[in-house]
């Protein structure tokens, strides 16, 4: 990418750089969707494929903020216990005799609040944000267990699970999707993202407003962390301090795999996706073809550093 | 005063230990028993240990975060080989078995880091993941029992009245010191992580010594299986999920910056026996059951206000 397109006033992106990869990705994606077919056809059928997709939308939900995060050189690993304590204020709420609507609201503000937290430590206090999210993923953890004492909360109404179940999840995807994509390509602001995370002194001084898109930015994580806490409630009908454990790494995978460099500056949703499709569809397969899914573990641990390697050592000059 | 105590990280996480165990103390005593000290010790060896090698890793300004699945790795394999419900070998073969594999992977993390120039936090979220699914599949859903005596006396065993894991965690301890502050590799090690473009002007490997600390800290993730694990008869399928958090989160309260260049094996050392010991702490302060749940909280709320306190205390050093 050249420097005046930082800088300059019409936001451009370099796609050739991105293609290389993404090209790779759908490559990967095929060959496995080929193998999938050639020895478990059953597993391509639509009805298969889209009742699997049922388990994608939380995690895709989480990654398009990450994607973002990751672009300015941070990383917000407090996701998970985000959606964890969303859930048991949604889960309380009800519980108290409240309408779950109401519990919802509730929820959606705490997520937001846990987020600009994040943000204000990263923009305000300016401390490592791998050490601010490592530290309140623990945190929202430990108060999402402790106002729950870590008992499920069950039996929500019927109403609430069709409209939060079912179709939503991937609306709000969707729309989370679109939005980035079009912050990323049309807006100023998308570029403004890349610069901070290519060079945050240079982007300071060229007075780019670098707390208050990080602070938004995390918030904006958090929102998304909450509201994947009520589609996931909404879809198993349980609340309860456990949820969203570890879905932090798998978001952080999606992203890495998906062309986006962990330093920030590089990357874009679009890989995201792939790197996603990439993983549901690996993810999904192994489960169903060998009913192993430990090895699924082994599988994405290397997918992830194989992808960033050849990445590394082909990919790059310099 | 204050200011130059919260410049120093050691003495913050000193002086707030010192006044958790008195606050503890002061509504229990009971807190204070050698008995109960000596429990919330046990308890930290394997973090302690942990957080000696990843000091070195961070120093360098590169993290690592596969311990938790290595260390979980290690155990299994250890109990593989020695139990003689599976391989019944002799136990110094569990133990070079379990050395060697955690120094294998810990060369594989730095290979990759150095030569692959993969960045370490993706390096080691994959192993992280990769190494878990290994040691599940090798586990198979079953523990392993009846683990022999002489794997045991690692865990429970005494030498001239010490127990062993305590021993060893304070030999580790005294190693790593000296190594990092009275030895040419501790220095070296110290100026690659301040500044690496100057360090290999200066004519120092800088990707040498991240290997070694990769290497090193696979090492001791290893050693810190074989005296911990032991404590109990039986290997669960869990064991040492999580502890990758616990260990960084000791390192970083201890002063260690993950720019690299700044951080102590003392401070380490503190943070961990803070950070382990709030569990303790919370039962011994008779709140009831529920309590208990908080400990993350506590512990979250602990990194905050440590990097809230080194916050305050640069903006007094501009004014």
């Amino acid at each position: 990418m050249n420097n005046e397109n930082i800088l300059g006033s019409k936001p451009k992106v370099d796609y050739k750089k991105f293609l290389r990869h993404e090209t790779a990705l759908l490559f990967l994606l095929a060959a496995l969707l080929i193998y999938a077919n050639i020895t478990d056809p059953e597993f391509l059928k639509p009805s298969a494929q889209i009742s699997l997709l049922d388990n994608l939308w939380q995690l895709a939900l989480l990654a398009v903020p990450m994607t973002l995060i990751i672009l300015t050189g941070g990383i917000d690993l407090s996701v998970g216990s985000i959606m964890a304590l969303s859930a048991v204020v949604l889960g309380l709420t009800f519980e108290k005799g409240i309408s779950p609507f109401i519990g919802v609201v509730l929820a959606v503000l705490c997520g937001l609040a846990a987020g600009t937290l994040n943000g204000w430590f990263v923009a305000r206090v300016r401390v490592h944000p791998l050490l601010v999210t490592l530290a309140t993923l623990a945190a929202f953890k430990g108060i999402a267990e402790g106002v729950s004492q870590a008992r499920p909360i069950s039996g929500f109404p019927d109403n609430f699970r069709h409209i939060f179940g079912g179709i939503t999840a991937p609306l709000c995807f969707f729309i989370a999707a679109i939005a980035a994509i079009y912050f990323l390509d049309r807006k100023p602001g998308g570029v403004w993202l890349r610069a901070i995370g290519f060079n945050e002194t240079g982007a300071r001084f060229s007075a780019l407003p670098v707390d208050r898109l990080k602070l938004q930015l995390y918030a904006l994580s958090g929102l998304a962390a909450s509201i994947a806490a009520i589609l996931y409630v909404a879809r198993r009908n349980t609340a309860k301090a456990d949820i969203g454990t570890g879905i932090e790494l798998d978001a952080i995978t999606a992203v890495v795999l998906g062309g986006t460099s962990i330093f920030g500056g590089r990357g874009h949703v679009w890989g995201t996706i792939l790197g996603l499709l990439l993983i549901h569809e690996t993810r999904e397969f192994v489960s169903w073809h060998w009913s192993r899914d430990e090895l699924n573990f082994v599988v994405l641990g290397s997918l992830l550093i194989l992808s960033v390697l050849l990445h590394r050592l082909l990919g790059e000059e310099k | 005063m204050i200011q130059r105590l919260f410049q120093q990280r050691e003495y913050a996480v000193a002086l707030l230990l010192g006044l958790s165990v008195l606050g503890v103390a002061l509504i229990n005593p009971a807190f204070v028993s050698g008995e109960n000290l000596g429990s919330i010790l046990f308890n930290v060896v394997p973090f302690v240990i942990m957080a000696c090698g990843l000091t070195f890793v961070i120093l360098l300004g590169e993290i690592d975060i596969s311990v938790g699945s290595l260390y979980g790795l290690c155990a299994v394999t250890m109990g593989i080989v020695a139990s003689p419900e599976r391989m019944g070998q002799p136990v110094i073969f569990a133990v070079a078995a379990a050395l060697g594999l955690g120094a294998l992977v810990g060369f594989i993390n730095g290979a990759l880091v150095v030569w692959g120039r993969v960045p370490s936090i993706i390096t080691t979220l994959g192993m992280l993941t990769a190494l878990h699914g290994v040691m599940v599949m090798i586990m198979g859903g079953d523990t392993i029992k009846n683990l022999p005596p002489g794997l045991r006396f690692l865990g429970t065993g005494h030498i001239l009245g010490i127990p062993v894991p305590l021993l060893i965690t304070a030999l580790v301890l005294i190693f790593c010191a000296v190594l990092a502050t009275q030895t040419p590799l501790g220095r070296r090690i110290y100026a690659a992580g301040s500044n690496p473009h100057a360090a290999t002007l200066a004519g120092l490997s800088v990707n040498g010594l991240k290997l070694f600390a990769f290497t090193f800290t696979g090492f001791l993730t290893a050693l810190a299986a074989l005296v911990s694990v032991p404590v109990l008869d039986v290997i669960e399928n869990s064991v040492g999920q999580g502890y990758e958090l616990k260990v960084v989160t000791a390192v970083v309260v201890g002063g260690a910056a993950l720019k690299g260049g700044r951080g102590t094996i003392i401070g380490s050392l503190l943070a961990a026996l803070l950070l382990g010991m709030i569990g303790t702490a919370l039962i011994f302060l008779k709140l009831g059951d529920a309590v208990t749940y908080w400990e993350r909280a506590i512990q979250g709320g602990f990194i905050l206000l440590a990097v809230l306190a080194d916050h305050l205390a640069r903006r007094g050093e501009h004014s």
